[in-house]
């Protein structure tokens, strides 16, 4: 069949190709409609560069379980090497996707790897093709990905990993649209069908247009499944009947298996590929379906007994051919099949081997299919199948199926009487309930499996519950209990060398110490991190760097949070653990606000904002360094962040989340000159800060309340800073700040004077920063001093750029101008210094001057140059 | 998409010639703003050319400020509006 319409998507996909053969891979996702032609389109493609590049081939399986890493097993057993090895192996998993990476980049033929129907893939897989976009760029790979767009809803899986590709230089979305009316009249030459029609009743679907024709009949059939049956009707029954064990089996269907189900009739399958309704495989191994759309319609027609015959017939026969990949076909046609047993050995199976190769969901999924089957099991092997469900559930953030199957199992054993176990379930009970932000279930049950575990002989499950206490004291900032927890997992921890507890104990102290004032709890986070490392738990070191700079930054320590932030960036973004980059980057993004870098704090707190589903605690804290930026600006849209900064972090219940976002609404309320909202905000959380006696919390709310003229008891462990202000000593208190690191409290600081070098300063500090609000306060209060000579409005900009610089011309004018060197300016820019060189002499030239001391005069005299210490915007 | 109004004051006065290149000066303002996903809608300009009131729609306040960074224009004070046109009621 002719390609009619693909030619400039085949040229497009011919020009990457090339550019990857140059060593810039590229990762296109094909997108269409189901039949409107994308395997066509890539399979033509395929054979046209079969010369050329090397080809790797795998698709998605359309089961409701699929098998985990599909494709990839696919592509390993033709590729073999070190990633087969690996796979069968069951390696670490940053091992595999490293070894599929490598192989993009190994031959001297560029590569070109085919993943078909994403829009099925597993979670592994999902994981794969995240990896693989972020790192094509520097191999000699085209990797095409085809998926259904019609299917891929706002919520479904494959939409996050497009959201967190799109914004990667090196991946094209190529969307694939149906057929014109030309082009339908073109293939409806020489059939009695009427073009116009065929058009309008088949949207130019290429699928259902082609099934129309080939059926030859007159009339059009109102839908595309009407036309594939109409099509196998003309078969004869023994066909008719192979053609539905092919279907049963799945898209494709392997010879031997067919034969063996179908028995007899299985010659007749000839038949079927002489119609059209079923293909070949070229090197005769087994057939294919023209379409999915087509077997699902041949399916759907087959009755429900025949159907569970069939697949009773295919489950059995597979049984004979058990290994590890047929795990999740076996239990997909166990349930088919509705044999329990079957369902019952297969399921859970497959659900390990899912975890294995961290296909979360997957696992999840057939955790789930075993339990819709284990309605009469002996109650404590239920137990044990809801226990494993609910560990994958808190794996993939199914909060509430994870408290619902933890707590089933908690009440069986009950029940069976086994204290060990239910502790066990009520601990990670408990993680699941503060992952929901529901932290008072969760501590109760922490309580109740500590009174189930104490009494018994020292254990391993023991020490988890010690360490997850200590973790729940510590989120509570309740510090002396966090220590004695935390030393107890610890200690239990190394008895019963269960190395998690230790690593989660060390963590524990470690945060409650540095959060209390004690920056000996550094050591004991690093010593955590050490751990973690040795024992090579990735997510220990990401959740340690998280600790310690997310500790020391709610210390107001910005130079050792920031230290901490990009090592545990660095480390996230190589390892793709997403959940931990975020929570770092929201801290990162507070730490850049209160240093004064308001662009780029603004610009990560937003980036993170407009993810629609990272964890609470991330948006949170974005939530509220958007709000204070913005309400420092004095730019609109404050409320609506810090309204749902409070509503979220009233869930969790916590000083930690609920003080700084009471905080930062009392500053908002206080810059829009509301001394009733300020007092209110403060009060919402300054009881709470109180109670756990936070240094920086209580002195922060204590600052605004007397700043709104309520007179209150300051405690004596509030914050130097904000301590000294109350106390009227301004400029010790800015003293204080600039030893921060806070240009705006310092500023702030001196603005409380009534000094007229002070309120310069300060106005001149505002200013630089854009700190509307508190510009307009300084100036009113400067004037009503008497004091003259105050500065007018903002500096002088011009509007196009009078020199026809370009942007980055521009760029490097301004730090010429900050007395740069050429290597600096470099550094700074990411650029090799040649480049610079060149950027230099052409600003010297398109300014008409001699040397950078003329460019940097000239640039201010034209506006270009403002004389602001202008901000850096810094790469993610 | 929310609209913003966005003060600004050029205290020099702002000149836009009525030529190639004042036309390439507008455009170029606009394909700027394109890569922030904001769209200037228009502007009101005082007799004395210190002051614009401009509108845009932009998905939030830092791409607007970040719009106006790249073409080098001043921002005083942004704030969110809404139309309200006299014949919306009718």
């Amino acid at each position: 069949m002719e390609v009619l319409e693909r030619e400039s998507f085949l040229s497009e996909l011919g020009g990457f190709l090339k550019e990857a053969s140059e060593g810039r891979g590229r990762l296109v996702f094909v997108a269409g409609e189901a039949g409107v032609g994308k395997s066509t389109l890539v399979e033509t493609f395929c054979r046209g560069e079969r010369d050329s590049a090397r080809v790797l081939r795998g698709s998605c399986d359309p089961l409701s379980t699929p098998r985990p890493l599909g494709p990839l097993i696919d592509i390993a057993a033709h590729a073999g090497g070190e990633l087969e090895r690996l796979l069968r192996s069951a390696g670490q998993r940053h091992e595999v996707f490293s070894a599929f990476l490598s192989l993009l980049s190994d031959s001297r033929r560029p590569t070109l790897v085919v993943l078909e129907d994403v829009h099925w893939a597993d979670e592994a897989t999902l994981d794969l093709l995240r990896f693989t976009g972020r790192r094509i760029d520097a191999t000699s790979a085209l990797l095409i990905a085809t998926y259904r767009d019609d299917e891929v809803g706002p919520r479904h899986p494959l939409r996050m990993v497009l959201g967190d590709l799109a914004t990667s230089a090196c991946i094209t979305r190529m969307p694939v649209p149906p057929l014109s009316e030309e082009a339908v009249g073109e293939l409806a030459k020489g059939s009695d069908i009427d073009p116009g029609d065929l058009y309008r009743l088949t949207g130019g679907n290429p699928f259902f247009v082609t099934e129309v024709l080939e059926a030859g009949e007159s009339g059009i059939p109102p839908t595309v499944r009407d036309a594939v049956l109409s099509r196998a009707a003309r078969l004869s029954e023994p066909a008719r009947s192979v053609l539905d064990v092919a279907a049963a089996i799945g898209f494709g269907s392997e010879a031997w298996l067919l034969s063996a189900v179908a028995g007899p009739e299985s010659d007749a399958v000839d038949e079927c590929v002489a119609i059209g309704v079923l293909r070949q495989q070229p090197d005769g191994s087994g057939f294919t379906f023209r379409h999915e759309i087509a077997r699902e319609a041949i399916l759907d027609a087959v009755p429900i007994q025949r159907r569970k015959h069939l697949n009773h017939d295919i489950l059995t026969t597979l049984e004979t051919m058990i290994s590890a990949d047929l795990l999740a076909r076996l239990a997909h046609h166990a349930e088919e099949a509705g044999d329990r047993d079957a369902v019952l050995r297969y399921a859970p199976a497959a659900a390990r081997r899912a975890r294995v190769l961290n296909a979360h969901r997957e696992a999840a999924a057939q955790f789930a299919r075993a339990l819709r089957f284990a309605g009469d099991i002996p109650p404590t092997e239920r137990a044990s199948l809801l226990h494993e469900y609910a560990q994958v559930c808190m794996q993939v953030d199914y909060l509430d199926e994870a408290i619902a199957a933890g707590q089933e199992a908690a009440s069986l054993w009950h029940d069976t009487g086994e204290p060990l176990r239910e502790g066990q379930a009520l601990g990670e009970l408990s993680q699941a309930f503060v992952s929901a932000g529901r932290n008072v279930e969760g501590e109760h049950a922490i309580r109740t499996a500590l009174w189930l575990l104490e009494p018994l002989p020292a254990s391993a499950e023991l020490a988890r519950v010690y360490s997850l206490h200590a973790h729940l004291r510590m989120l509570n900032r309740d510090t002396a209990e966090a220590i004695a927890w935390g030393q107890r997992a610890i200690e239990l921890g190394e008895r019963t060398n269960y190395v998690r507890a230790v690593i989660n104990g060390y963590n524990a102290m470690g945060s409650a110490m540095v959060v209390s004032g004690d920056d000996k709890g550094i050591a004991f986070l690093e010593h955590s991190l050490a751990l973690s490392r040795d024992a090579g738990i990735d997510v220990g070191i990401a959740g340690a760097y998280g600790n310690l700079g997310s500790a020391a930054g709610e210390m107001y320590q910005f130079e050792i949070a920031d230290h901490y932030l990009d090592l545990g960036i660095a480390f996230s973004t190589e390892r793709d653990l997403d959940y931990n980059r975020f929570y770092l980057t929201s801290w990162l993004s507070l730490s850049h606000l209160y240093q004064g870098r308001w662009s780029t704090a603004a610009d990560l707190a937003a980036g993170l904002v407009r993810r629609p589903n990272i964890a609470a605690i991330s948006r949170i804290m974005a939530l509220l360094a958007l709000g204070r930026v913005r309400a420092r600006r004095g730019d609109p849209d404050v409320w609506t962040v810090l309204d749902e900064a409070l509503e979220l972090s009233e869930q969790t219940g916590t000083l930690q989340r609920l003080a700084p976002v009471c905080a930062a609404r009392a500053e908002a309320a206080w810059l829009a000159g509301d001394r009733d909202k300020t007092v209110a905000e403060a009060r919402r959380a300054y009881d709470l800060a109180i109670q756990h006696q936070h240094i920086w919390h209580s002195g922060e709310l204590s600052y605004w309340l007397w700043r709104a003229g309520m007179k209150h008891e300051v405690p004596d462990y509030a914050a130097e800073p904000f301590a000294l202000q109350i106390a009227g000593c301004w400029a010790e208190a800015a003293e204080a700040w600039r030893a921060l690191l806070c240009p705006y409290e310092a500023a702030r600081a001196l603005a409380e004077s009534y000094d007229e070098d002070a309120l310069r300063q300060a106005l001149q500090e505002f200013e630089q920063l854009g700190a509307a609000p508190m510009v307009t306060l300084v100036t009113g209060k400067m004037r009503d001093l008497g004091i003259r000579g105050i500065p007018r409005g903002p500096r002088p900009q011009t509007l196009a750029n009078p020199a026809g610089l370009t942007r980055r011309e521009t760029e490097v004018l301004g730090l010429l101008a900050e007395g740069l060197r050429n290597a600096e300016i470099a550094e700074r820019l990411f650029l090799s210094p040649k480049t610079i060189d060149h950027h230099v002499s052409s600003v010297l030239a398109k300014l008409g001057v001699q040397n950078r001391v003329e460019a940097g005069r000239e640039g201010v005299r034209l506006g270009i140059v403002s004389r602001q210490d202008r901000e850096i915007e810094t790469p993610n | 998409m929310p609209r913003y109004l966005v003060e600004r004051t050029f205290p020099d006065g702002l000149e836009v010639p009525m030529n190639a290149q004042g036309a390439d000066a507008m455009l170029g303002v606009v394909n700027q703003n394109a890569d922030f996903g904001v769209t200037w809608v228009h502007s009101y300009v005082t007799d004395d050319k210190r002051k614009t009131f401009c509108i845009y729609d932009g998905p939030d306040p830092e791409s607007i400020r970040k719009a106006a960074g790249c073409n080098s224009l001043p921002v005083d004070r942004i704030i969110k509006v809404s139309v309200l046109d006299p014949y919306f009621y009718k």
